[in-house]
């Protein structure tokens, strides 16, 4: 007991440091995980407990002829959005990160310029793309040919947010818009960590900057690459915001928990589709870490 | 010669290119802000024009005289500053013993950070709001509950950064103090964290900046409770919602939610670039 005391006070600082932190995100992360468990595991209908501790809600999935479609659609388009957010994500932002990573006049004042799309609030931004794409709005006569400077391509006024391809392209292009500038910055420290020496070696040698750019800046790259396609993905499979208000009749995942949570006053299923979610997002981290590991381990052998 | 400039021109169209395609969205905030009835009503009959036909302030004055908008922005201040005090206040000691001390469980510790991250924020709402809005803490004012809960978002970003910062201050002087007698606390609170300010700095823009930019959260716990006054990005939700939304109010509203922050990010961009990058090299 005393050994316990002693040990205590002589780490006293680090326990103390480390406890209120760790409690309250200890805290929140069980109580969240359980409590969306036990809801994920509770029939509800018409917003009243009608039995608990049941599987309806998994089995709904697979049996529910309606919600099977419903589901399926939503799983679909969530897909769809991961799988071209997050290299269109790590493209702009090598990208912007590779043009910013010179010296130049003015460089300050780009950079943050380029930053700016982390600093206004989704909801202004998801607001702006709803104006630009609205009915007689910008994009619309444009595509109409009505500015004497671009061609006519459609006769018709097309209604972007009630088409399920240009809806979700809409939600994929304002989640690329808002978060390039925080791949640019991981993109960005990368890069300024790779010796120019290296560079001007492969140039006395012969290299062109496209031999450059793969065999140099890639493989050196991989560390912040891997981290942005992790991190983002993640971000990717997560998203509300976009989809929720470009894309309200073709939702994904997020905006069905939305759909049942609040309008349909079905927290059971919503709980359901949330464990959905977790579970997609632990399966693809998991899954992008090891090929992103075997990616790394073959460039640093070849 | 000649191929170094093809390079040049190159980037220079790319880096012209994603000015424009930053900038674009925000200048049609701008243009709508500023429009007349007839400018953004055309009824089909001609081209949205690129500059109103005769500009007006009409929607600024309504909005800078409305009592609501300010009660709503102070509100929005209230809470962010609130998150960065109350992520700071937890997250900067851990984040030294993280950087500092070696543990069994260390490793336990950050994955536990991680895992709240992988929690999809409209699934976490739901047990979140229902702490805050159906338990004891019922009775706390709003922007409590809320900063509270964007410390959740923000504390493992904060713990990430300040990480990087203090593992890039050197040992010595803190030993050199311990040395000379003074307690663990004595040594982090008056040699380490002035050191560390800069870098603390940017997270805690970082979490400011979260904190005004967020919506889920603020939208879910102000949905179920009594007051009117709500944060400035569901304020904007409520005009986005309505049947025949008001474009112009809503666009000059976006702008004038956005302004600070631009502002803001303008000034201190050299701390968020240096704070990121010490943290983002992890």
């Amino acid at each position: 007991m005393r050994k316990i005391l002693i040990a205590f006070r002589k780490n006293s600082f680090l326990i103390y440091s480390l406890i209120p932190a760790f409690l309250y995100i200890g805290f929140f992360a069980l109580i969240i995980g359980f409590y969306l468990l036990k809801l994920s595991l509770t029939k509800y209908a018409g917003g009243d407990v009608v039995l608990s501790s049941t599987l309806y809600n998994y089995i709904k999935i697979f049996d529910d002829p309606m919600f099977n479609k419903e589901f399926s659609d939503a799983f679909r388009r969530t897909l769809i959005f991961v799988i071209v957010v997050t290299p269109l994500q790590l493209v702009t932002g090598l990208i912007t990160a590779m043009l910013i990573n010179k010296s130049f006049a003015g460089r300050g004042i780009v950079r943050s310029i380029l930053l700016l799309p982390l600093a206004i609030p989704t909801i202004v931004t998801t607001s702006v793309l709803l104006i630009l794409f609205s009915k007689g709005g910008h994009m619309t006569s444009l595509l109409m040919g009505r500015y004497s400077f671009f061609p006519k391509i459609f006769d018709y006024e097309i209604s972007f947010i009630s088409n399920p391809y240009t809806s979700i392209g809409l939600s994929i292009f304002g989640k690329v818009w808002r978060d390039t500038p925080i791949s640019m910055l991981i993109l960005l420290s990368g890069l300024q960590q790779i010796n120019e020496e290296q560079y001007e070696a492969a140039r006395t040698m012969g290299a062109t900057a496209v031999q450059n750019f793969f065999y140099i800046t890639i493989p050196l790259l991989m560390p912040s690459i891997s981290s942005v396609l992790i991190l983002r993905s993640i971000e990717a499979w997560k998203e509300f915001i976009f989809p929720y208000i470009l894309a309200p009749s073709y939702p994904i995942l997020g905006v069905l928990i939305e759909k049942y949570y609040v309008q349909l006053m079905d927290p059971g299923t919503a709980a359901m589709v949330g464990i959905v979610l977790i579970v997609c997002i632990l399966v693809t981290s998991y899954v992008l870490t090891y090929i992103l590991n075997k990616i790394n381990r073959y460039l640093i052998r070849a | 010669m000649k191929k170094i400039n093809a390079d040049k021109i190159v980037w220079l169209i790319l880096l012209i290119l994603s000015i424009f395609l930053v900038l674009f969205p925000i200048y049609i905030m701008f243009k709508y802000s500023i429009s007349d009835r007839r400018s953004w009503i055309t009824g089909g009959e001609y081209p949205v024009p690129w500059w109103p036909f005769k500009p007006t302030l009409e929607m600024y004055k309504y909005y800078l005289g409305d009592k609501r908008f300010w009660s709503n922005g102070w509100l929005s201040l209230k809470i962010a500053l609130l998150t960065v005090s109350f992520s700071l206040i937890l997250g900067t000691p851990a984040a030294y013993s993280l950087a500092r001390f070696k543990f069994n469980g260390k490793a336990f510790l950050l994955f536990l950070i991680l895992a709240i991250r992988f929690y999809p924020d409209i699934s976490s709402v739901i047990p979140v709001s229902y702490i805050f809005n159906k338990s004891f803490l019922y009775n706390l004012p709003n922007e409590i509950k809320i900063s509270l809960a964007h410390c959740l978002l923000s504390l493992p970003y904060i713990i990430f950064i300040a990480q990087g910062v203090f593992e890039t201050i050197p040992v010595d002087l803190e030993e050199q103090a311990l040395i000379l007698g003074t307690s663990r606390f004595y040594a982090f609170l008056r040699i380490v964290l002035p050191i560390a300010a800069p870098g603390l700095a940017a997270g805690a823009i970082y979490s400011f900046l979260l904190s005004w930019n967020e919506f889920v959260f603020s939208y879910f716990i102000t949905a179920t409770s009594v007051s009117s006054e709500v944060p400035l990005p569901v304020y904007l939700k409520t005009l986005l919602g309505s049947f025949s939304p008001n474009l112009v109010s809503i666009s000059t509203l976006s702008l004038l939610v956005s302004i600070p922050v631009i502002i803001f990010t303008f000034i201190v961009q050299k701390y968020m670039i240096a704070g990121m990058i010490k943290g983002a090299v992890k």
